[in-house]
C-alpha cells in the first residue's frame, strides 16, 4: 500500500460528506444526491462518481471485484482495481460469489447478488430528463412535482416513428412509484434485476457530482405503456460459445475476414465459472 | 499523545459506517455497535460513536438540553449547534425530547428532500412494542419487538402527514450498543 496517501485515498471529510450522501439516497430511492465530487487521478467521466463511492464505503475487510462492460480485464476495470488496491491493500477477485463489494460500468453480474454485498454502478449521465429537458433547474422541478410527461412523450415517439422503443441502454425505470430513475447505461436485459433485488444498488456520478440508490427489495419498474410492455433483448436462438449458456446478456463477434458472428457471455467471471463447472 | 478516546477515525469511522448502511438499507434489521461505543466516553457513548462516523464541520446539529453531550460532539467532530428546526442531525437523549425534536425537524423540500433531518435517539432496551414494518429494504413485512420509545417515535412522525420525498429518517441505538433504522418511506403496518 502506498502510505503517502490516506487509507482508500479520500480525505476523511470528503468520505464523510459522501457517506452522508449515500444515506440520503438509500432513505429517497432513486433521488440524485448532489455531493461535492473530488478530484482523482482518473478523468471524470471514466468512473470518478463509482470510484468515490467505492472509496469511501472500503475497509481492509473487503473483497472488491471491479467490472467493465461485464469483464474483469477490460482497462478501465484493470485501471481501477490497481488504483484502489494501491491505497487500500484490500483483496481482489474476479468471481462475483467471493466480492463484497462490487464496482462495475455498464453491467449487472449474471450470478444474483446477496444481502451483504453492495454494487457500485459508474453513471455518465444520471439525469434520466436530460434527453428532454437540458437546464438542471428545470429537471429539478420536474422531480419534485413528479412530472414526468416529456419522458412518456419521449418513448411514445420512439414506438411511432421505429414501431418500437429504441433505447438500448440507459432505460429508465421507476423507482418505488416516485422517481423517474437512470439505472446507469446497462443494458434493458439488466433492468429487472434492480427489482426487489437481496443486494444495495448504490450509483455515482463524479462528472454530474449525483449519488442515488436502490436499496434492497426496492420496488423497481422499467417504463413501459399498458398495451406495450416492457422488452428486454432476446438472444432467442443463440448461445454463448465458450460455456454454452443460453439466459446470459450475450456479446455479439464479428469476423471481417470469414464473415461470421458469434456470440459469447458479456459476464466474462460467471463465463469461466460456467466452463469450470464443465470440466 | 494521549487520546480521550481509542475511535479510530479512519478504520473504526468506515467499519461503523457500513453498519449504519446496513441498518438503513435493511431498516429494523439491528447491527451491533457496541466495540465502537465501547471506545467513546460518557454517558452516551453511541452518540458520540455515530458522531463520529457522521458529522464534520459542514453540518449542524442539536442535543436538546444536554448541554454536556453538545460540548462533546462539537469538540469532537467541529459540528455546529443550530436551532431544532434548522440542524441536519437531532439527538435525543430520552423520550421527554422526542415530540419537541419530530414536530421541529427539518423534512427537506420536495425540490431537494437531501436537506432533512436525521434523528438519532438513544432507546432503552425494552422490548414491549411490537411493530410491523414494510417499504425499501425490506422483503413484505418484518415484525420487530422493541421499546415503546420507537413506536412513541413513529407515531409522532406519522402524525405530521409528509409529503413524500419530504421526511424524516431515524436512528436508534441502545445501551447495550444495538443501532437500527427507520428511513422515511418504512411504513408502519396494521
Amino acid at each position: 500500500m502506498n502510505k503517502d496517501y490516506n487509507f482508500a485515498f479520500l480525505d476523511e471529510g470528503s468520505k464523510r460528506e459522501i457517506r452522508r450522501s449515500i444515506l440520503k439516497a438509500v432513505a429517497i430511492p432513486g433521488y440524485q444526491v448532489p455531493f461535492g465530487s473530488r478530484e482523482l487521478p482518473i478523468g471524470r467521466g471514466w468512473g470518478t462518481g463509482g470510484l468515490q463511492l467505492t472509496l469511501s464505503l472500503i475497509g481492509p475487510d473487503d473483497i472488491l471485484k471491479v467490472i467493465d462492460q461485464g469483464s474483469d480485464e477490460s482497462v478501465n476495470a484493470v485501471s481501477i482495481r490497481k488504483f484502489v488496491t494501491m491505497c487500500t491493500d484490500v483483496a481482489t477477485t474476479a468471481k462475483t460469489g467471493e466480492a463484497t463489494l462490487i464496482q462495475t460500468r455498464h453491467r449487472v453480474p449474471e450470478v444474483p447478488l446477496r444481502d451483504d454485498q453492495i454494487l457500485v454502478l459508474q453513471v455518465p449521465l444520471p439525469e434520466p430528463l436530460r434527453l428532454v429537458e437540458p437546464r438542471e433547474e428545470v429537471t429539478k422541478m420536474m422531480h419534485a412535482e413528479k412530472d414526468y410527461a416529456p419522458v412518456w412523450l419521449l418513448l411514445y415517439e420512439s414506438l411511432i416513428r421505429y414501431k418500437k422503443i429504441t433505447l438500448a441502454a440507459d432505460y429508465p425505470v421507476m423507482a418505488e412509484d416516485r422517481y423517474v430513475m437512470n439505472p446507469s447505461p446497462i443494458p434493458k436485459f439488466d433492468n429487472p434485476k434492480l427489482h426487489d433485488a437481496e443486494c444495495l444498488y448504490l450509483f455515482g456520478a463524479g462528472r454530474e457530482k449525483k449519488i442515488y440508490a436502490v436499496p434492497p427489495h426496492t420496488k423497481v419498474v422499467s417504463l413501459a405503456f399498458d398495451d406495450v410492455p416492457f422488452e428486454r433483448e432476446s438472444f432467442k436462438g443463440k448461445r454463448c460459445r465458450l460455456c454454452g449458456s443460453t439466459d446470459t446478456y450475450l456479446d455479439e463477434l464479428f469476423d471481417a475476414d470469414t464473415g461470421a458472428r458469434v456470440w459469447q457471455c458479456s459476464d466474462t467471471a460467471y463465463c469461466k465459472e460456467v466452463r469450470a463447472r464443465c470440466v | 499523545m494521549k487520546k480521550i478516546h481509542d475511535f479510530d477515525e479512519v478504520f473504526d469511522a468506515q467499519k461503523m459506517f457500513r453498519l449504519v448502511l446496513t441498518a438503513l438499507s435493511s431498516p429494523g434489521k439491528t447491527v451491533d455497535i457496541a466495540r465502537f461505543s465501547g471506545k467513546m466516553y460518557g454517558t452516551r457513548p453511541a452518540f458520540l460513536a455515530v458522531a463520529m462516523t457522521l458529522l464534520d464541520n459542514e453540518v449542524s446539529f442539536d442535543a436538546g438540553p444536554d448541554e454536556a453531550l453538545a460540548g462533546e460532539i462539537v469538540s469532537l467532530t467541529l459540528a455546529k449547534r443550530a436551532p431544532l428546526d434548522g440542524a441536519d442531525f437531532i439527538f435525543v437523549s430520552g423520550p421527554a425530547d422526542l415530540r419537541a425534536a419530530v414536530e421541529n425537524a427539518k423534512c427537506g423540500t420536495l425540490r431537494d428532500p437531501h436537506t432533512s433531518a436525521t434523528i438519532v435517539m438513544n432507546i432503552d432496551d425494552g422490548r414491549d412494542a411490537i411493530l410491523r414494518l414494510s417499504g425499501p429494504g425490506i422483503r413484505d413485512v418484518i415484525e420487530i419487538r422493541t421499546s415503546p420509545a420507537v413506536q412513541a417515535a413513529l407515531e409522532l412522525r406519522d402524525a405530521q402527514f409528509y409529503e413524500y420525498p419530504q421526511g424524516i429518517d431515524f436512528i436508534f441505538v441502545s445501551a447495550a450498543g444495538g443501532l437500527f433504522a427507520v428511513p422515511r418511506l418504512t411504513r408502519r403496518e396494521g
